[in-house]
């Protein structure tokens, strides 16, 4: 191509499968389409919808060498785990290995085996230099078990690790307990990442209460303006289905009557688990999937009577007819 | 401001809090001893309860020689109060003539906007970083003013609760600014039908 053409450079909030190997999504200068096509044997980027090629002589960022398993994989990769802000030095440091092979694989000879020894076990003191790396080496593996406890996906506990290190950062800890703001943090991400746990969960897991981790998510999300939408009943409406076992169709159903009840204001004011309970209880008496309200309370962990003061709300104001 | 618009949402206060100071130390077992129907367990509480009948409100009586009123509905109780405390104090002997100042510290109050109201707009009308709602925790949206200095509860049904005004005025100003914050972000719903 003769003319180059600006690109405008756009970045587009990751939509994951595609951007596992484009960093940004470009558009096309021509027709606007976001259909664009890394080319790596010509290495060039070409529009999809109209053929023009927007860029040239393109790098290719991954390995030049291939592995057909993963024994070959991990033969021919030079490089280690990806860093991880779940770890206190990010999974940066170095460990010596236990094994005592030296780098051709040979056996380390017999009389520096305690030289060894020793360097490995300062290795791994000096790993932490510091109270601070300390404190933050016992926040992230706290928060690891909380998470582990819960059945968290990696994304929600790296968001939180996030978190609590900006909290650390801003020196929000102070005065409040490690355990507490890693609760907190867990909690916050787990919002961030729209996949929302009580706090009663988080509590029971954690060695905090729910009102200290309540207390302490409000301060840090006032202190890192973490900008948090209030909980939408709708986030909970798997989880507690699936718990219950009920069938996908309850589920859409909960969520129609949830979409409806927020249009009619009926949820604001209103406990969020207490709503999607009573909208799960209602979409499984109508479709005849029922589960009572005691084990609908249960799962949601609210009480019963939250359920029918809900339900008695959704029911009235939507012209829900439910005969029991 | 804005001029006084026609029927505007009522606000009542609910509680007063001042602080006093007699500027002497006091011995709260003598006090204890002078006054009548006082609660005083320095186990529990170190400064002694004296529960008014008319107007129905408490002081709290500390060795430092500071009085704290609660419970007052309005400026005059407070004043009020605090003087039948003062003169109460001085008929059993005991010195109060280095005079007394009185600051209200809290005035709480409340009132009805008369309209339903949608929270989670009104969250992100008013800027998530401005307001605190979390339903999980607390039913009500909690918007903290910066001038007057207050702190406004609003709840689903319209009902409001204004905190940390030092003066009456503060508290129907920040009402006054929030109705009309509402107002411009149609946010307002609908007037309820009595």
């Amino acid at each position: 191509m003769e003319s180059e053409i600006p690109i405008k450079k756009e970045e587009i909030p990751a939509k994951r499968e595609k951007a596992v190997q484009e960093e940004y999504v470009r558009k096309c200068p021509e027709c606007g389409s976001t259909n664009l096509i890394r080319d790596y044997e010509r290495a060039e980027v070409v529009c999809q919808s109209c053929g023009l090629v927007i860029d040239q002589q393109i790098i290719d960022m991954g390995p030049e060498w291939r592995a057909f398993d993963q024994e070959q994989r991990v033969k021919r990769s030079r490089v280690g785990a990806p860093m991880t802000y779940t770890i206190h030095d990010k999974g940066l440091s170095t460990m010596i290995d236990w094994r005592n092979k030296d780098f051709y694989g040979k056996e380390i000879a017999p009389r520096r085996r305690a030289q060894i020894y020793r360097l490995r076990k300062w290795q791994r003191r000096i790993r932490v230099s510091n109270a601070t790396e300390r404190n933050l080496a016992f926040a992230l593996s706290e928060l690891d078990r909380v998470a582990s406890r819960l059945g968290l996906p990696r994304n929600v506990r790296e968001t939180a690790a996030v978190i609590y290190r900006r909290a650390v950062e801003k020196g929000l800890i102070r005065g409040r307990s490690i355990e507490g703001v890693a609760a907190a943090a867990l909690y916050a991400a787990c919002r961030q990442c729209k996949v929302p746990r009580t706090l009663d969960e988080i509590a029971d897991v954690s060695r905090v209460g729910r009102k200290e981790i309540g207390r302490t998510y409000r301060f840090i999300a006032r202190e890192l303006e973490m900008k948090l939408m209030p909980t939408n009943p709708t986030d909970y409406v798997a989880r507690f289905a699936s718990e219950l076992r009920l069938t996908g169709e309850v589920q859409s159903k909960a969520i129609e009557i949830l979409k409806k009840a927020a249009e009619k204001e009926l949820t604001s004011g209103r406990g969020p688990t207490g709503v999607a309970a009573a909208a799960i209880y209602i979409a499984s008496v109508l479709l005849g999937e029922k589960r009572t309200q005691r084990e609908v309370a249960e799962v949601a962990g609210v009480t019963e009577v939250t359920i029918r003061n809900r339900y008695k709300e959704l029911a009235e104001k939507l012209d829900i007819d439910i005969t029991l | 401001m804005e001029k006084p618009e026609k029927p505007k949402a009522i606000i009542n206060i609910e509680n007063v809090v001042a602080s006093a100071s007699l500027n002497r130390e006091l011995d709260l077992e003598k006090v204890a001893e002078a006054l009548e129907n006082i609660e005083y367990e320095p186990e529990q509480f170190p400064g002694l309860v004296y529960r008014l009948k008319e107007p129905k409100t408490a002081a709290l009586i500390f060795r430092s020689g500071k009085i704290v009123c609660t419970g007052a509905k309005s400026i005059d109780e407070v004043h009020q109060s605090i003087a039948q405390t003062v003169e109460k104090m001085k008929k059993h002997g005991i010195d109060v003539s280095h005079g007394v100042d009185i600051q209200v510290q809290n005035i709480v109050s409340s009132a009805d906007l008369n309209a339903e109201l949608n929270l989670d707009a009104i969250a992100v009308g008013l800027g998530l970083e401005n307001v605190e709602y979390e339903p999980e925790q607390f039913p009500g949206l909690v918007y903290r003013l910066k001038e007057p200095k207050v702190v406004i509860l609003l709840f689903g049904s319209g009902k409001l609760v204004c905190t940390g005004a030092k003066d009456p005025k503060d508290a129907e100003i920040a009402v006054a600014k929030v109705t009309e914050e509402l107002k411009r972000l149609g946010l307002m719903g609908e007037p309820r039908h009595a």
